[in-house]
């Protein structure tokens, strides 16, 4: 049965700093530019792939207080990074993969998002770097 | 030179830090997460003692 249900097993760390719990949701996608190379006598689109573009996005809770969310990536926007995220706690594993970004871009950090009465979230994205699924215990 | 962790959202706090290929050092260091240990000794400094009543001596040939 083909299903993954997450609960609260995923790891999270953004330059080696374990946000897991400041994390609510977490999109890693592995892409590549699709390069077109249908040619005439062809009679559908034909594409090959290009670069890697991947990226991760990354809802956290956003805290000012020390050594939290704030404290992590104020000081890494605008500079490349490694995150990681992993399906659950434990070792890496062909069963838990450790999705890993190396050398992403995060261009952009909302520094406040702030609503009454609601706590405060955040999105972040990181774009590009290398991707690799480290399956080495 | 070396680090060692202080939160524990690193490791263990009080361990050394050693960061891997692609770790922005700077930007743990500026959020609080490891500090810099400098492990050289320090130099000895000699500080010369003050000669006895020197100030006073001064203070006599303003007067």
């Amino acid at each position: 049965m083909a299903t993954s249900t997450y609960l609260s097993n995923p790891v999270v760390t953004v330059n080696a700093v374990d946000l897991t719990d400041q994390c609510t949701a977490a999109v890693f996608t592995q892409r590549y530019d699709q390069l077109e190379n249908t040619t005439f006598g062809k009679t559908a689109r034909t594409f090959q792939s290009g670069l890697g573009n991947h990226e991760v996005t990354l809802s956290l809770y956003n805290s000012y207080a020390a050594a939290e969310t704030f404290a992590t990536l104020e000081n890494v926007v605008g500079g490349l990074v490694t995150v990681i995220v992993k399906p659950a706690v434990g070792a890496d594993g062909p069963t838990n993969p450790g999705f890993t970004l190396t050398g992403a871009l995060l261009s952009e950090l909302p520094v406040v998002n702030a609503t009454m009465g609601e706590l405060s979230t955040i999105d972040v994205t990181f774009v590009g770097g290398v991707y690799t699924a480290d399956v080495t215990p | 030179m070396y680090y060692i962790i202080k939160s524990a959202r690193l490791g263990e706090v009080g361990t050394e830090y050693e960061p891997k290929p692609g770790i922005n050092v700077e930007a743990l260091l500026w959020g609080g997460f490891i500090a810099e240990v400098n492990d050289q000794q320090p130099e000895e400094v000699s500080t010369p003692a003050p000669k006895k009543g020197a100030k006073n001596k001064k203070a006599t040939k303003e007067d």
